[in-house]
């Protein structure tokens, strides 16, 4: 066995016994048992990921197979696992606390290690039946996560909502690949690309796909169900949801259109065209946002925007450059949204939840925070303005390489479609910047003022990805051996 | 497979889905929400068996309609889970009226 088979399946058997565990320690009364199962089987999968990772940068791709089923790990199934597990990971230690008075946790904690290990193989697929079945697995896995507070009557209805519109999602795309079995006989993306040709059939299947992916990736119009689910999720999942969850559908999305890839061009510009439409209603929408969360998810829409705009362009123009710049926002955007919700969730822990109440966190609970919780409010502050883009932050590197990548194609319409994406920029600071401004230059809030203690084990992957943050925005180079193969494999694969 | 079978599958398929995409925008009831998406998910079987008889892969085409009766019903099973415990919580299967809750 390789390390590569080990870093799928490890998560993926360790689910059923984290909740084994969990399930005999809440019956002898050892209730810590459940997280730190979860913890230790997150743990444990880092091992096989640094030797995948390392026998991915001395030898290339690796391929797994079992029966007719095939998973390769190339550059993008790898940036893809190491945002899954990294956040996977961090995620668990926050909620060793935020989720230590709930019930049911052997339950959280199993479905968290199965979402991470279900991403990790979703980004190895290579074949459209195989991808499809990933794909639902971290549909359903997702789901629970998303109404665990089941006695809550909002966390439910965001429930329902994600599980009808994935559901419809999910069938839009079976008849994608119904379409595509029918013309080619063959399911395999390599196989399909060779076959591909500009016809009616193919153009349909891939306007399937766009749908039904799109669900998962939030594209405009098919959005409705994310502020609903990230907001109303707890805040751990929040971060994951907004962090790899959509990331991963991206990465499925990429990967279903480069195997139509014999009209690459012509998905490069439906991809920039969804980027700004994307852009444009997430900006307008989080302007109206009173509850900071729901803010953070409508803010996920705009930035999936940026990364189509930077994954369209280098499809449309074969450039190198543009794929980068949107591997590399992905893995920024999954930082610094990650740190945006886990800073959030934690003034929610500490202001609402660990008082009993299932309250939403506004923007005007926030006030004066930075006086109580200092450290929290200067991340939740840093992971909003690098999210706005301010240099020189992550998310400020990873744009520039997008819109530099965009002008140096020299077409007037992506000049055109870059500087409307550098204005919705300065635009998403009219609702970033405000919540700075409430917690730093107002008076306390009654909310701030009878907040209980934060705890430390909150603070821990807080202070990690505050790191990640500013670090990875003086040295962007840093991650240049996960994001560099990660943008040649989308490349090689839509034929570039 | 002759044609006029590929054409009884695809009037078939096209019926399923046309029935389970009316029922998801016409019904009320969360449960009645989870059958017609579970008629539409069939409507996707129906076309997997019958590209996979058109292509000459009909054993490709079977085993993938199985498969996805698995996973369905997996999400049929947490759907339903979903209504029993909106029902408890709020009261009613309305989907409306779960919507309105919302401050």
């Amino acid at each position: 066995m390789t390390a590569f088979a080990w870093l799928v399946l490890v998560p993926l058997l360790a689910a059923p016994v984290v909740y084994l565990i969990g399930r005999w320690g809440s019956q002898s009364n050892q209730p810590a048992a459940a997280r730190q199962a979860g913890l230790a089987a997150l743990i444990v999968a880092w091992f096989p990921f640094v030797l995948a990772a390392q026998d991915f940068t001395t030898n290339g791709p690796a391929t797994l197979t079992v029966g007719a089923a095939s998973l390769t790990l190339d550059g993008m199934g790898l940036l893809l696992a190491a945002l899954a597990l990294g956040l996977g990971t961090l995620v668990a230690i926050y909620s060793t606390e935020y989720m230590a008075a709930d019930e049911n946790q052997e339950k959280f904690y199993a479905m968290l290690t199965l979402l991470v290990g279900v991403m990790i193989g979703l980004g190895c697929a290579t074949d459209l039946f195989n991808l499809w079945v990933w794909f639902e697995a971290m549909a359903i896995s997702s789901y629970l996560l998303v109404a665990f507070y089941r006695n809550i009557s909002t966390s439910l209805e965001a429930g329902v909502k994600y599980l009808v519109q994935s559901a419809v999602g999910s069938v839009f795309v079976l008849l994608g690949i119904a379409l595509v079995l029918a013309k080619t006989g063959t399911l395999d993306l390599a196989e399909i690309r060779a076959a591909a040709e500009l016809s009616p059939l193919f153009l349909a299947a891939g306007g399937l796909f766009f749908i039904g992916f799109g669900v998962k990736v939030a594209l405009v119009p098919m959005h409705t169900w994310l502020p609903d689910a990230h907001s109303q999720a707890p805040s751990g999942i929040s971060a994951m949801l907004s962090g790899v969850v959509i990331e991963a559908g991206l990465v499925a999305l990429l990967r279903v259109l480069a195997g139509l890839g014999g009209l690459a061009i012509s998905w490069g510009v439906v991809l920039m065209l969804f980027g700004a439409l994307n852009m444009t209603v997430g900006n307008l929408m989080a302007l109206r946002q009173k509850q900071v969360k729901r803010l953070l998810a409508y803010s996920s829409l705009s930035h999936v925007g940026y990364m189509l705009i930077g994954l369209g362009v280098s499809v449309y123009a074969g450039e190198a450059a543009g794929a980068q710049g949107g591997m590399f926002h992905m893995l920024n955007h999954g930082m610094m949204k990650g740190l945006a919700f886990l800073a959030a969730g934690a003034l929610l822990y500490t202001l609402h939840l660990s008082r009993g109440s299932h309250d939403p966190l506004t923007v005007d609970d926030l006030a004066g925070a930075s006086k109580r919780y200092p450290l929290v409010a200067f991340a939740l502050s840093l992971a909003v303005l690098a999210l706005g883009g301010l240099p020189p932050l992550a998310g400020f590197m990873s744009k520039w390489q997008i819109f530099v990548a965009g002008a140096q194609t020299h077409n007037v319409w992506i000049i055109v479609l870059v500087i409307y994406a550098g204005l919705n920029s300065v635009l998403s600071l009219a609702y970033y910047a405000p919540l700075v401004n409430v917690m730093y230059r107002k008076q306390p809030s009654e909310a701030v003022l009878a907040g209980r203690m934060m705890p430390t084990a909150m603070l821990v992957p807080v202070l990690i990805l505050i790191a990640g943050v500013v670090v990875l925005g003086f040295w962007p180079s840093l991650l240049q051996w996960l994001t560099g193969p990660a943008g040649s494999a989308l490349l090689a694969a839509f034929g570039g | 497979m002759t044609d006029t079978t590929l054409t009884i599958l695809i009037v078939g398929l096209l019926a399923l889905m046309g029935v389970g995409l009316y029922g998801l925008l016409a019904v009320r009831n969360l449960i009645k929400v989870i059958v017609a998406l579970q008629i539409l998910v069939k409507g996707a079987l129906l076309a997997l068996v019958a590209a996979g008889a058109a292509s000459g892969q009909v054993n490709l085409g079977q085993s993938l309609a199985a498969t996805v009766i698995v996973a369905d019903t997996v999400v049929a099973v947490v759907g339903l889970a979903l209504a029993v415990q909106v029902r408890r919580t709020v009261g009613t299967l309305d989907v409306q009226a779960l919507a309105r809750l919302k401050k």
